[in-house]
């Protein structure tokens, strides 16, 4: 990890309207590069303060106090102006339901020449060629095809890498992604997590990685934090949080994770042995 | 669609069809006058008869065809046009300047719709020419005319607005008149859609109710609002049943368009 200054550094407290604050005190640092994984169940205030960091809660009539530091600005003084040249191009975000995300009535591609358009001018040759590429960089085919789909047209763990190569699509310096594996099967899950591993190496963008599931956290992160609720009880390397979790929710979560030795323990050897013989 | 949709359908083309081809049908414009025959009985020359001034009942009742299918879409488009404009602004940027709209939608809703119809335009000059009447009918019933689907279109605005994929839009950086254009006009084409056909029969009944009171489209351009104002005095049933056809065509067009809306809604 890099321990020279870090890329986001955040300290918010966050509530809506007419409610008790939803976050007291939150603060974070992400390093460039760095994958922090933020865990905490649902209701707890992850979503709030992936919405915070871009400003975007007040259209939920959400208040945000405090400072957010990204390379040397704070978000939250800044500028709205200032703010959207930000937002899509060195901070991508990635929502938790993939089909509600997408607009039903716009093609994938306007979709993705929208986003492209928001922060870059060219001709319509290098548009559809930094697409294709974001397309790609995600494993979903880079074709006329697919960019032709309406996003009813596509899969659910389609419409989630559509959504990642969007955010990805100028190359940010952080991604936030706010539970993008919640709304996916095992498979589709895990294949999500490697393709924000192999993002994180390969562009070198630094992750804010929102989830309820410690386990899938646990494979992709350098750095865990355990968000409980509205206050951040405890932050650590993840070898730190399985092995010595100090907070009485830390040890509550790990304990509460599956176990695959223990399942496996359970059932005797010779039933394991029939169940698993292939008919013929 | 269902059997009954398509032919209400056809119907409606065919008297549109009518409309269009009704020099080929009848034997005179409806201007011209038959002065040795007024207020003559169906013949083979004049299938509808002719009215007190001699004019070809037919020629009128489809060349009213033709003004009143050409008006009403027109002021519905009008219409559609100003509520989308109000309903889609408001709805989008909210706070005051969805209140201040809302505030005025309520206050054009709760006003008695014939009667300001009426009032307004009893304001404007009654003596103009045949076409700046259509105009100036036209216009009132567009400008008038929008405020239910105003309200409609702003609620629709509204929940788009807070929806997910404009959450995503806005965290790519589209803003403004952009977001809008893009991403939530194309969503609301259904509403709009469905508005504009909702406003046609509407506006066919309004102009006929100002036709009677010889308010809507001037002489000699007739309408079936102005059609209608013949039955002052009418014989009768049994001596003159002719007379009611342009009354029995506004109601067969005017349901012809409820049994298509009546598939959009369900479909929508």
């Amino acid at each position: 990890m890099n321990t020279s200054e870090p890329l986001l550094s955040i300290s918010l407290s966050v509530g809506y309207r007419g409610k008790s604050a939803v976050l007291r005190n939150v603060a974070l640092e992400i390093a460039p590069g760095e994958v922090l994984g933020l865990v905490g169940q649902s209701g707890s205030g992850k979503s709030t303060l992936a919405l915070a960091i871009l400003r975007l809660l007040e259209l939920k009539r959400g208040r945000a106090e405090g400072t957010a530091n990204f390379q040397g600005r704070d978000l939250i003084a800044l500028k709205e102006s200032e703010l959207r040249r930000i937002r899509g191009k060195e901070i991508g975000l990635v929502l938790q339901s993939p089909l509600s995300s997408l607009n039903p009535a716009l093609r994938i591609g306007t979709q993705m020449f929208e986003a492209w358009g928001a922060h870059a001018r060219g001709p319509s040759e290098r548009r559809r060629h930094s697409v294709l590429e974001a397309l790609a960089s995600v494993s979903l085919p880079a074709d006329d095809v697919f960019l032709q789909r309406y996003p009813s047209q596509i899969s659910v763990g389609q419409a989630q890498r559509v959504l990642i190569a969007m955010a990805v699509l100028h190359r940010p310096s952080l991604l936030i992604a706010d539970e993008p594996t919640s709304a996916l099967d095992v498979i589709t899950q895990s294949e999500i997590l490697a393709l924000f591993g192999k993002l994180n190496k390969e562009m070198g963008m630094a992750v804010l990685y929102i989830s309820h599931d410690l386990l899938s956290v646990a494979s992709l992160c350098h750095r865990i934090a355990i968000l409980h609720e509205g206050v951040i009880v405890e932050c650590g390397r993840v070898a730190q949080i399985f092995g010595y979790p100090v907070h009485p929710y830390t040890q509550r979560l790990v304990q509460a994770m599956p176990d695959k030795t223990a399942l496996i323990a359970r059932a005797p050897v010779a039933r394991l042995a029939a169940s698993a013989a292939v008919p013929t | 669609m269902s059997g009954i949709q398509k032919f209400a359908c056809w119907t409606l083309a065919a008297i549109v069809l009518g409309g269009i081809a009704l020099s080929i049908i009848v034997p005179a414009d409806y201007t011209v006058q038959f002065r040795e025959t007024p207020n003559a009985v169906p013949t083979h020359q004049h299938l509808l008869g002719t009215d007190e001034l001699g004019r070809d009942r037919l020629a009128r009742v489809l060349y009213g065809t033709r003004i009143s299918l050409l008006l009403a879409p027109a002021a519905a488009f009008l219409s559609t046009l100003m509520a989308a404009l109000i309903g889609v602004v408001s709805g989008y940027f909210g706070s005051w300047c969805e209140r201040l709209a809302l505030a005025v939608t309520d206050l054009v809703l709760s006003l008695p719709w014939l009667f300001l119809m009426l009032a307004v335009r009893a304001v404007l000059p009654l003596n103009v020419s045949p076409l700046t009447s259509v105009v100036i009918t036209f216009l009132l019933l567009g400008l008038l005319g929008w405020a239910a689907s105003a309200r409609v279109l702003c609620t629709g605005t509204r929940v788009l607005r807070n929806s997910d994929f404009i959450l995503q839009a806005r965290a790519s950086g589209l803003h403004g008149f952009r977001l809008l254009a893009v991403h939530i006009i194309p969503n609301l084409k259904p509403v709009l859609y469905a508005q504009f056909l909702i406003s046609v029969p509407v506006f066919i009944l309004s102009e006929a109710n100002l036709g009677i009171l010889g308010l809507g489209v001037a002489e000699p351009l007739p309408s079936w609002g102005s059609l209608l104002r013949e039955l002052e005095g009418w014989g009768g049933f049994s001596t003159e049943p002719w007379k009611l056809a342009p009354m029995l065509l506004l109601i067969l067009v005017v349901s012809c368009f409820q049994v298509i809306l009546a598939r959009e809604e369900v479909s929508a």
